[in-house]
């Protein structure tokens, strides 16, 4: 009997996405009506436009990728109980740093270089959410606060070195030199950007859940992301559960960066990133924090986005006009998400 | 009674939804205007349930209230606020960098045009209410600067500034030191003679001798007694709070007291905001194959000895060892390597995580076991579980949060799980609190069957029955201090228990007898 209603919850968490799914979709149909003058071949755009064709199919899992990394990121954190929201900077430096490798490398670098860049990408991203991280342990800084302001201090170095001594002055762009070709994903779906690193951000995903799920520090981590009292009690040694899933959340999202570099932008583009932190947030809030969870979360942020694209691009619809139509329909489902989790927390005795 | 009674509850009744507890049965309270009116009982009485009543914190099953003969609703403070009762709550709720004027007047504030916070009308209008009320304190120092006793003032001319006419003080002597119990008492004796009236909790008899008039006893929900404070003695007092002993009929074998396995020596526990020590100096030695029972009412420090012993909370004087170890300095994780086994009384939050499997709780202090590379072996795990399930005949998938069972079952949870450690010690806190009467009868019978297997017990309760059906040898203590350690013999009363317990007898006087005030 108990076992039902623990059932039931989770399909009443289903049906109440699929209801919210509904009511957004149609909020956003009306505001489409509203705001087109050709309403029906924006509604077409906006949701259908992004199954097309293969060029708009494999551009939106691609856009997916990082989502699932910072996603996955932020999904470690929140299940432990800490807050990462240094995100951006995370993603935004783990990017410059394999870019500044990959071009220090010489031009037959090859396998063991991308391995190393993506490496170091993992390792910056480690160290700035793990600094927040110590801080909590050691003097009980709020490590959401920190990580924000670390982040944002971060974003302004990575500028600096993008716009000024790494700048390449042949391009038009705020830009670093190119990374050799080389080190480019090969591309798995042309004519779009898809790349090979879905299958890396798809082996993430369950890497992650195998972590969380079947490991000792998984479990440390979600005992200690539940209830600290009760770890401490039960011999755990609880401060290391500050730092570590703060260490991943960052890996994470340093990880997404260098991904984006050699998957999409093979150039460290000023603010490339822009977005990809916070995004990671939302996802990780659709899929209740659950690792498997993030890859379909992942995908449907990045269908709206590409939805909206294409109804750009087709019809007469604004870049401001699609921003609200996909934050309307964005805003609705995290609601959603977000008062779920938020009963979970509070739920039984 | 007389009908024009300055406050009458009638027939009260409030049973909470999440647990059953019947708090309050049918309860009868009546105060009379102008007089200092003491609530005694044990933890659990229905005293502190009683006055959340009054005060709009909670609102009862049935029952009603009369002030001045008239009866009134009370949904909320603000409502009680506005009748004219006020109450001060155990613990302060201070905002320690505020200032005193600014702490009281939280909430109703005085403003300028409206909006503007006016800071010296603030700080006028509550040293006016400190001047008339004749004590002594600057309303423009900040709370983090006062004692423990000040800050009792600063709560005390919070509910005066808004012209409470019945003050509620709950328990409000536990953190004092005597110093500063008798000048509130002196406070609130002043504050009866300008004709306010006033209900003090407290489980001390002694403090009920000196400040009251009158005093109503509770007992499990109920109230058991009604008297004018003159007429009746303080061994009357403790006799009419722990009632007749409940015998429960279980077969204790012999005692086989074996080496000495845990040792407390001279242990102190000092807190920074308290001037009393909260543990004070205290020696134990529990034997193996031997229950010590550590009696107490709370607030004497039963619940700090349970956080030293289960390692949550470093001493601040003396020794712990374990086998002749110095385990002091052992932290959680150290001790619970060494097979610390360890029953919390805060079974809710400390002792299981709700949201968390029953699985996953089973093996929170065991799951090093089961590794194999950091990973789960899950068939291990399922054996474990299994077993445990099985052992303790606990029902259901064990794959659904701990939360959905009952308190027993998960009661019986946490049990299985300490008693499958490997131990040769093991700490029991408020095992039975709050269960039903088959769920604590398994766990009387769990508690004796690990006593024949020569394990030491430890069982701190505030439950005298269940320490008297169990120990073998029984300790009281008193503000931190051991008062009596007493061999279980049959002819122990529960009477002579309770004395210890209330502070009316004391074996060890002058062993850090004196209190030391803690430099601010």
């Amino acid at each position: 009997m108990k076992r039902t209603r623990w059932g039931g919850e989770l399909l009443a968490g289903i049906v109440g996405l699929l209801i919210t799914l509904g009511i957004s979709f149609a909020v956003a149909v009306v505001l489409i009506v509203l705001l087109s003058r050709q309403p029906l071949t924006t509604i077409y755009y906006f949701f259908v436009g992004p199954f097309t064709n293969k060029y708009y199919f494999g551009n939106m899992l691609n856009t997916a990728i990082p989502l699932v990394f910072t996603g996955l990121g932020i999904a470690v954190a929140f299940k432990s109980s800490v807050f990462n929201l240094g995100g951006e900077g995370q993603v935004y430096a783990g990017g410059l740093v394999a870019t500044v490798i990959l071009l220090a490398l010489p031009e037959t670098g090859g396998y063991p270089g991308g391995v190393l860049a993506l490496a170091a990408a993992l390792g910056t991203g480690a160290c700035l959410a793990g600094m927040s991280g110590l801080l909590k342990m050691k003097w009980d800084t709020d490590e959401l606060i920190s990580s924000f302001l670390i982040s944002s201090a971060v974003i302004f170095f990575v500028n600096y070195f993008i716009t000024g001594p790494l700048d390449d002055p042949a391009s038009s762009m705020l830009a670093t030199n190119a990374i050799g070709s080389q080190y480019h994903f090969l591309g798995i779906f042309p004519p779009s950007k898809l790349d090979i690193s879905a299958v890396l951000a798809a082996l993430a995903a369950g890497l992650v859940f195998f972590l969380m799920y079947y490991t000792h520090w998984g479990y440390e981590m979600r005992m200690c992301g539940l209830n600290r009292e009760f770890s401490r009690y039960g011999g755990i040694n609880v401060s290391t559960y500050v730092v570590l899933p703060m260490i991943l959340s960052g890996a994470l999202h340093g990880l997404a960066g260098g991904v984006a570099i050699m998957g999409t932008y093979h150039v460290a583009v000023k603010e490339f990133s822009f977005g990809m932190g916070w995004n990671g947030i939302a996802v990780a809030l659709i899929a209740r924090n659950n690792p498997l969870g993030v890859l379909p979360a992942a995908v449907f942020f990045a269908y709206l986005d590409a939805g909206a694209k294409a109804a750009m691009l087709h019809s007469d619809v604004t870049f401001e006009i699609a921003a609200v139509v996909q934050s309307v329909i964005f805003y609705l489902i995290t609601a959603q998400a977000l008062y779920g989790y938020m009963r979970y927390r509070k739920g039984s005795p | 009674m007389s009908s024009d009674s300055y406050l009458r509850m009638q027939g009260i009744t409030k049973q909470y939804p999440e647990n059953k507890v019947l708090a309050n049965k049918r309860v009868d309270f009546t105060v009379e205007e102008n007089e200092i009116h003491a609530v005694v009982g044990e933890n659990g009485a229905g005293k502190t349930t009683l006055m959340k009543i009054l005060y709009g914190l909670e609102q009862p099953d049935s029952g009603r209230i009369l002030l001045r003969g008239r009866e009134v609703r009370i949904h909320s403070p603000l409502d009680a606020n506005r009748l004219g009762i006020g109450m001060v709550h155990q613990h302060f709720r201070l905002i320690p960098e505020f200032t005193i004027a600014e702490n009281v007047v939280l909430g109703i504030e005085p403003r300028r045009r409206g909006i503007f916070f006016d800071r010296e009308g603030a700080v006028r209008r509550v040293e006016e209410v400190i001047r008339r009320y004749g004590f002594a304190i600057a309303a423009t120092l900040p709370v983090s600067r006062l004692t423990v006793g000040q800050m009792q003032l600063v709560e005390i001319i919070k509910i005066l500034y808004r012209e409470a006419d019945l003050l509620i003080l709950d328990e409000p002597t536990s953190v004092l030191t005597e110093q500063q119990i008798h000048k509130l008492f002196v406070t609130l004796e002043h504050l009866r003679g300008i004709g306010k009236t006033i209900v003090i909790i407290t489980h001390k008899l002694g403090e009920v001798k000196a400040v009251s008039q009158r005093v109503t006893v509770m007992r499990k929900g109920e109230v058991v007694a009604v008297r004018n404070t003159a007429e009746v003695d303080e061994r009357e007092l403790s006799r009419l709070m722990v009632g007749k002993s409940v015998t429960f009929q279980f077969e204790r074998e012999p005692l086989h007291r074996g080496r000495v396995v845990l040792e407390l020596q001279d242990v102190v526990l000092r807190h920074k905001r308290q001037d009393h020590p909260l543990l004070d100096h205290l020696d134990l030695k529990v034997h193996a194959g031997e229950i010590v029972g550590v009696a107490g009412v709370s607030g004497n420090g039963l619940a700090e000895l349970e956080d030293v012993v289960g390692g949550l909370r470093r001493v601040s004087e003396g020794r712990m060892l374990h086998d002749g170890m110095d385990i002091t300095d052992l932290s959680a994780v150290q001790l619970r390597a060494r097979g610390l086994a360890y029953v919390p009384a805060d079974r809710l939050y400390r002792g299981s995580s709700l949201h968390a499997s029953v699985l996953e709780n089973m093996i929170i202090s065991s799951h090093h076991d089961f590794l194999r590379g950091g990973i789960f072996q899950q068939q291990a795990v399922a054996r474990f579980v299994d077993s445990l399930t099985g052992k303790f005949s606990i029902d259901g998938d064990p794959r659904v949060p701990i939360g959905t069972l009952s308190g027993g079952n998960i009661q019986k949870v946490i049990l299985a799980r300490e008693l499958a450690s490997q131990t040769d010690f093991i700490v029991f806190s408020e095992p039975t609190w709050g269960l039903d009467v088959a769920s604590a009868e398994f766990i009387y019978k769990k508690i004796l069957d690990i006593r024949r297997q020569g394990i030491a017990v430890l069982l701190i309760s505030s439950n005298l029955d269940e320490i008297l059906a169990l120990c073998d040898t029984l300790v009281v203590l008193y503000r931190g201090r051991l008062v009596a350690s007493l061999g279980n013999e049959s002819d122990l009363s529960k009477e002579l228990v309770g004395e210890y317990m209330m502070g009316l007898r004391e074996d060890f006087p002058g062993r850090g007898g004196q209190t030391r005030g803690v430099s601010p």
